[in-house]
């Protein structure tokens, strides 16, 4: 029997479960920032003053792992500036104002596909990224598969969302497991060469009965199709433990994951690819789900992308005033500035603290209790990058710190998440990794200067 | 609005995990093993108990303010060192003894090394060892003297010679067996020997409390415990009750419980408190059987702690997907 990953219980404050999404008021002006995807920065093809209309490209992808952006309502640009965004710093964005219409652009009708290539470039044009975190775009997931050296025999639809608070996903799966379907049969379609003979593994944690049950109605009879059943535990939606649990597979540092004869895809993007493919409405708008302490009342709603975060609590209202706020889950979510940021693509959750909740207690000394190694899923020895991390001589602390395995985090949060001492292990271990690339690039350069 | 905290994730932290609660949840699993001790061994042993407490606490508070640094009185680790030194000493020890042992743990062993966390060696028991070398008898097995009468327990209570204990006669061997205390009065403890070590059912109890509250594994103090109990099992010729005897007697509960479970100076995985424990084992074996001290669990614990930094090494974990 194969050794069980270690893994956590976080409280799963799921309160907006059972909440069907809520289409939001049109916003009075969007903003659209151009890097909502994990790539190069896209490129603005209006100017302002420019009229456009819901589902028209507004900028076109510049560069490797891009991906373009889409108008999400219909008005008029008032401007193309760098904007703060919840990435934290300013970012070169779109303003749209509202014109009240919500017009649908001529250009948004179903894309032809005849081939592979025609698919990938669809999924491209639809500016579909990858909506579970990563933002990396989907059609060069799809082409990775096309490498006949991967083999790719399984594809993990990631529909784990084992985050505290997000239900997103799981609303998702209620609503529209028609759509999931379609993604499946579009995948299973043009990309038969490479993924004809491919199980489709849909995974999800047991505490969303729901829509398990949901989904075991709609793939009744196709064998291609397996609802794989996971426990309830974080980081159960990390790819490297999703691989792991669902197919047994090791993903190994340092190699493409596809390599592991495996794609993964998050289950409301693969959703948001079948929509477009069928109707040529791109990544326009999204679920969010606005939950937190200081929420009034927690809710799913459906908002255009580049909403600002303050429309949608308006909508929610706000029993507190709020200390922290997050965008996307407790554990992984950014926390912001400003409500004045708008949601990008990735934006699954907004959640609000209040002032109590906002401030974790304050770092004390470790204690060498080793609970941040038990819970690391990939048994990385945190407390010892910890500690490293205070050498001086750099070759000592990179040899060191490569030692500790903090290369393979998968910045899950589960050692600061239980850290008595609360010391902030993840972003220690995110100084390590930063540390080691720096420390790699140097030697590189130096062995080239020797030559 | 109000301004926006921003930290880096993760914005939640699982409840009741801190410091203080586990250096809580350690003084508690010691109240049972303290209060027979008190039953057992009379009033003495409360305050002697009560000024190690004190005096270690007084200890860190000063020296955290002398050296100008982040007062840590709060997270209770000192309460953990006293209480922990207090059962580690007969009532033959005198109070003004108590302090300077107590001083010694919080200032030379953990504050001069730059305190919680920092420490090499267990401050307990180094703060021991540096008394019996000092001073001499501190840990001397005394003649019990109970708060009341303990004749309601029957046979459990063994008539004892003066200053013997238990120890002593089953060092001799086997047929010394005869002369100890049965397993079932090893258990009450109602004998000769530190405050803390004798009442095996309170420490016990202690152990229970530890593990159903996950602040120890327990396989740590098991796998101390069962290397000594085979040690003895095969040198006393597969003698079950010799070797129970021995588990029993002398501090290898309080220290296997207690000591070898101490975060700070073990190993920071499973596998390497395991290593630390069979370690141990070994090392209290060695010094019981072949040493000129009758007890060995304080030395082998400080060895074992001295070795800690290599058997991390040694045992770390290898990760998933780890490339060599």
């Amino acid at each position: 029997m194969k050794k069980d990953i270690s893994s956590l219980h976080v409280p799963h404050n799921k309160n907006t479960a059972a909440c069907a999404p809520v289409q939001i008021e049109m916003p009075k002006e969007v903003i659209l920032p151009m890097n909502m995807h994990s790539g190069h920065d896209a490129e603005p093809i209006v100017s302002v003053g420019d009229h456009v209309k819901v589902g028209q490209l507004i900028a076109r992808e510049e560069g490797r792992f891009s991906s373009p952006v889409h108008a999400t309502i219909s008005g008029t640009v008032v401007e193309i500036a760098p904007m703060p965004t919840s990435s934290g710093k300013d970012t070169l964005a779109i303003r749209i104002e509202s014109d009240g219409k919500m017009e649908v652009a001529e250009s948004v009708k179903a894309p032809e596909i005849t081939d592979c290539d025609s698919f990938l470039q669809a999924v491209r044009d639809g500016g579909i990224v990858g909506l579970g975190g990563a933002a990396f775009p989907t059609w060069a997931k799809f082409n990775e598969a096309k490498n006949p050296d991967y083999k790719v025999d399984t594809v993990l639809i990631n529909a784990a969302e084992c985050e505290p608070y997000i239900t997103s996903d799981h609303r998702m799966m209620l609503e529209h497991p028609e759509l999931i379907a379609d993604g499946i049969e579009y995948l299973r379609k043009y990309m038969n060469e490479y993924l004809g003979n491919a199980v489709f593994k849909i995974c999800i944690e047991t505490n969303k009965a729901d829509a398990i049950e949901v989904l075991e109605k709609t793939f009744e009879g196709k064998d291609y199709v397996v609802i794989h059943k996971l426990k309830t535990i974080y980081p159960q939606g990390a790819k490297q433990v999703m691989l792991y649990n669902a197919t047994g597979r090791v993903a190994v540092a340092g190699r493409r994951f596809p390599s592991f004869g495996a794609l993964i895809i998050n289950v409301s993007s693969i959703a948001k690819m079948a929509e477009y493919l069928n109707t040529g409405m791109p990544l326009v708008e999204r679920i969010v789900t606005v939950d937190g302490p200081a929420v009034e009342k927690p809710m799913n709603l459906i908002a255009p992308i580049g909403t600002r975060i303050s429309e949608l609590l308006k909508v929610t209202g706000l029993k507190a005033e709020p200390g922290k706020v997050i965008v996307g889950g407790p554990m992984n979510g950014t926390a912001i500035c400003s409500v004045d940021d708008p949601i990008v693509k990735v934006s699954n959750a907004v959640l609000v603290f209040d002032e109590k909740s906002a401030v974790l207690p304050e770092a004390s000394a470790c204690i060498n209790c080793g609970r941040c190694i038990d819970k690391c899923p990939v048994g990385i020895s945190v407390a010892e990058v910890d500690r490293v991390m205070n050498i001086k001589n750099e070759d000592k602390k990179a040899k060191m710190l490569i030692e500790t395995g903090v290369r393979q985090c998968v910045d899950c949060a589960c050692c600061s998440y239980v850290c008595p001492a609360n010391r902030p292990l993840l972003q220690i271990n995110w100084d390590a990794k930063s540390f080691l690339k720096k420390y790699a690039a140097a030697q590189k350069e130096k062995e080239g200067g020797n030559k | 609005m109000g301004k926006l905290h921003i930290s880096s994730t993760p914005h939640i932290h699982q409840k009741g995990s801190s410091t203080r609660n586990i250096m809580l949840d350690v003084v508690i699993a010691m109240l049972p093993a303290t209060a027979a001790g008190i039953i057992i061994f009379g009033l003495k042993a409360l305050w002697v108990v009560l000024t190690c407490v004190a005096s270690a606490v007084a200890a860190e508070a000063l020296f955290n303010l002398c050296a100008g640094k982040k007062q840590t009185v709060g997270d209770f680790s000192a309460v953990v060192t006293g209480l922990l030194l207090g059962l580690n000493l007969s009532t033959n020890v005198e109070l003004w003894q108590c302090v300077i042992g107590s001083v010694f743990a919080i200032v030379v062993v953990k504050g001069f090394f730059g305190g919680i966390g920092k420490n090499i060696v267990n401050p307990a028991i180094a703060a021991r060892v540096f008394m019996l070398l000092t001073f001499g008898s501190v840990a001397a097995a005394v003649q019990i003297a109970p708060l009341f009468d303990l004749g309601f327990l029957g046979n459990a209570v063994p008539e004892i010679a003066a200053g013997a204990t238990p120890l002593a006669s089953l060092n001799a061997g086997v047929e010394g067996a005869q002369n100890a205390p049965s397993v079932l009065q090893l258990l009450v403890g109602a004998h000769g020997g530190t405050i803390g070590e004798t009442c095996g059912i309170a420490l016990l109890i202690g152990f229970a409390y530890l593990v159903a509250r996950k602040v120890i594994k327990w396989y740590v103090p098991t796998s101390y415990v069962a290397t000594v109990f085979v040690c003895y099992f095969v040198f006393g010729g597969f003698n079950a009750t010799y070797a129970l005897q021995h588990v029993l007697a002398g501090g290898l509960l309080l220290g296997a419980i207690f000591m070898a479970t101490d975060y700070v100076t073990t190993p920071n995985t499973g596998k390497g408190r395991v290593v630390f424990c069979v370690g141990a084992g070994l090392l209290t074996f060695a010094i019981r059987q072949f040493g000129t001290f009758p007890e060995g669990v304080s030395i082998a614990i400080l060895t074992m702690n001295l070795l800690t930094p290599f058997i991390s090494d040694w045992t770390r974990k290898k990760t998933l997907g780890g490339i060599k």
